[in-house]
């Protein structure tokens, strides 16, 4: 259906189903993040032996995360004296709207997809290093040292894991001849490239945890070191753009996963295949949002230097020895 | 001439990197310059994608989100936080730069006007990035063996340099 609109002659009628496409999809990303950040604080807090938010909406406190914003949205906005005033109110949007732009190639289901790119899978880690520059900009605009420390952080960070995020993707590639993200999933019909894919498939999930700027991997923020990184001076609703971004982070980022290496919206066994496509979807989607959430439970934060060497030492020549294996295995038994 | 939603497209891609380049040059903070920089690079990406050139676009904001990014750092870390660039004033020489822009777009303009490109049908658009693979690896396999030896000996001294001066801060 995309394609057709895309050939078709633009006029009002196109742009107002593209508008109302776009429109209907972030308000699904902003609903999964209302109710992804709930789901954190409840995990959260019964991992550490308590309750979670229950008071707000009932028993479950499901309208928790809907309060939290609405607050945030009615706080004043606050723009320090010292600070530089245009660069500091573009910042939260440089940084939001990447998250959002990766979300157009990523393929739902076989039918819900928004841009079937040729190079679906490069343009989503191109696009979302993009984000960077928000947080960079934000932390050096709000002339705070905290505030650049932060930004510096993040930017270092950005750098760094980015590289073994390509190259462990790049087995899969191999394997798949083709940076097509629909082509990838249509590929694993015989097998999730998790099981084809292991080596690559860890060293993927621990940089992408880096990008995503999670713990263990959150310096960029960290609160007892620099209070909370880029977003020190931050207030309201330009805060809440950059809290937005990095769970629109998590949902591209755990989409992304389930389609390169869990096989998207295939099911596991032929028998099954009676269970809609976007079902199985999002099980695989919530499982992978889970052990985010559980890894950020788990672990303790990264020291600065020792997050340099983990990426540039330890995942960088995995990522490598995992490129030259797979082009072993591919030239001698595929 | 149609007006197509390509043309549109185009157009305001073309004025954000044109624009993008104006304030690059008139910007007077650093960190101000590299954002203008940003929106040059990135909206010359959406031109690639406009001409089905969609790796090299992905290429174009891997590349250049990582190298604005260690520009910016370094515009941060080598000047102060409000430092400006002093506007260079002189009534001549404003006159003179003028006169040589104009003269050169109306040079440009001459050539450009009666200047008639031969359309010829590629499939260069079809599976470009495969295409772009088998002509490094067969074409011009000479050329990207060698820059790719320039990049590691690049990346060999980058390495020297850092250990040198590590090694004098410990003797001291």
């Amino acid at each position: 259906m995309i394609k057709e609109l895309l050939q078709s002659s633009p006029g009002w009628a196109n742009f107002g189903i593209f508008f109302l496409l776009g429109a209907v999809l972030l308000l699904i990303v902003l609903g999964f993040v209302t109710y992804g950040i709930l789901a954190e604080r409840k995990v959260l807090g019964y991992m550490q032996l308590r309750h979670g938010p229950n008071q707000v909406g009932g028993r479950w406190g499901l309208l928790q995360t809907v309060a939290d914003v609405l607050k945030l949205l009615l706080k004043e906005d606050i723009i320090p004296k010292a600070a530089d005033k245009p660069l500091f109110i573009i910042a939260p949007a440089i940084a939001f709207a990447p998250s959002f732009m990766v979300l157009a190639t990523i393929p739902f289901t076989d039918k819900f997809q928004f841009a079937d790119i040729g190079v679906g899978l490069l343009y989503y880690i191109a696009v979302s290093g993009l984000t960077v520059f928000g947080m960079v900009l934000g932390g050096w605009a709000s002339n705070n040292k905290y505030a650049l420390l932060g930004g510096m952080r993040a930017a270092a960070q950005m750098i760094s894991y980015e590289i073994p995020l390509v190259m462990s993707v790049l087995g899969v590639i191999l394997l798949t001849g083709s940076l097509n993200l629909n082509d990838i999933v249509a590929q694993q019909e015989h097998g999730w490239f998790i099981l084809l894919q292991p080596i690559g498939f860890i060293v993927f999930f621990i940089a992408s945890i880096a990008e995503l700027n999670r713990t263990p991997f959150d310096l960029p923020e960290s609160e007892n070191e620099l209070v909370a990184g880029y977003h020190v001076e931050y207030t309201g609703f330009r805060w809440a753009f950059f809290m937005l971004a990095e769970y629109v982070y998590l949902f591209a980022m755990s989409a992304l996963i389930t389609v390169v290496f869990l096989g998207g919206w295939l099911a596991p066994f032929g028998f099954l295949g009676f269970i809609p496509g976007a079902v199985w979807f999002a099980l695989k989607f919530s499982f992978v949002v889970f052990i985010y959430i559980w890894l950020r439970a788990t672990l303790p934060r990264f020291r600065a230097d020792k997050l340099m060497e983990f990426g540039w030492k330890v995942l960088l020549p995995i990522a490598l020895g995992n490129i030259f294996l797979t082009a072993l295995i591919k030239s001698l038994f595929f | 001439m149609t007006f197509s939603g390509e043309f549109l497209a185009f157009m305001g891609l073309a004025l954000v990197a044109i624009i993008g380049g104006v304030l690059l040059l008139n910007l007077t903070k650093v960190v101000h310059m590299v954002v203008a920089l940003i929106f040059t690079f990135v909206a010359i990406a959406g031109i690639y994608v406009l001409l089905s050139a969609e790796f090299v676009a992905a290429v174009q904001i891997l590349i250049y989100s990582g190298a604005i990014t260690i520009i910016m750092l370094f515009g941060i870390m080598l000047t102060k936080h409000d430092d400006e660039s002093e506007p260079k004033t002189g009534k001549w020489r404003k006159l003179l730069v003028f006169l040589g822009i104009a003269g050169f777009a109306f040079a440009v303009y001459i050539g450009i006007y009666n200047f008639n490109i031969v359309q010829v049908p590629t499939t260069l658009h079809e599976n470009n990035t495969m295409q772009i693979g088998k002509a490094l690896y067969s074409k011009y396999i000479i050329p990207f063996e060698l820059t790719s030896a320039l990049l590691l000996v690049a990346l060999v001294g980058s390495i020297i340099l850092a250990k040198n001066e590590k090694k004098e801060g410990d003797s001291e």
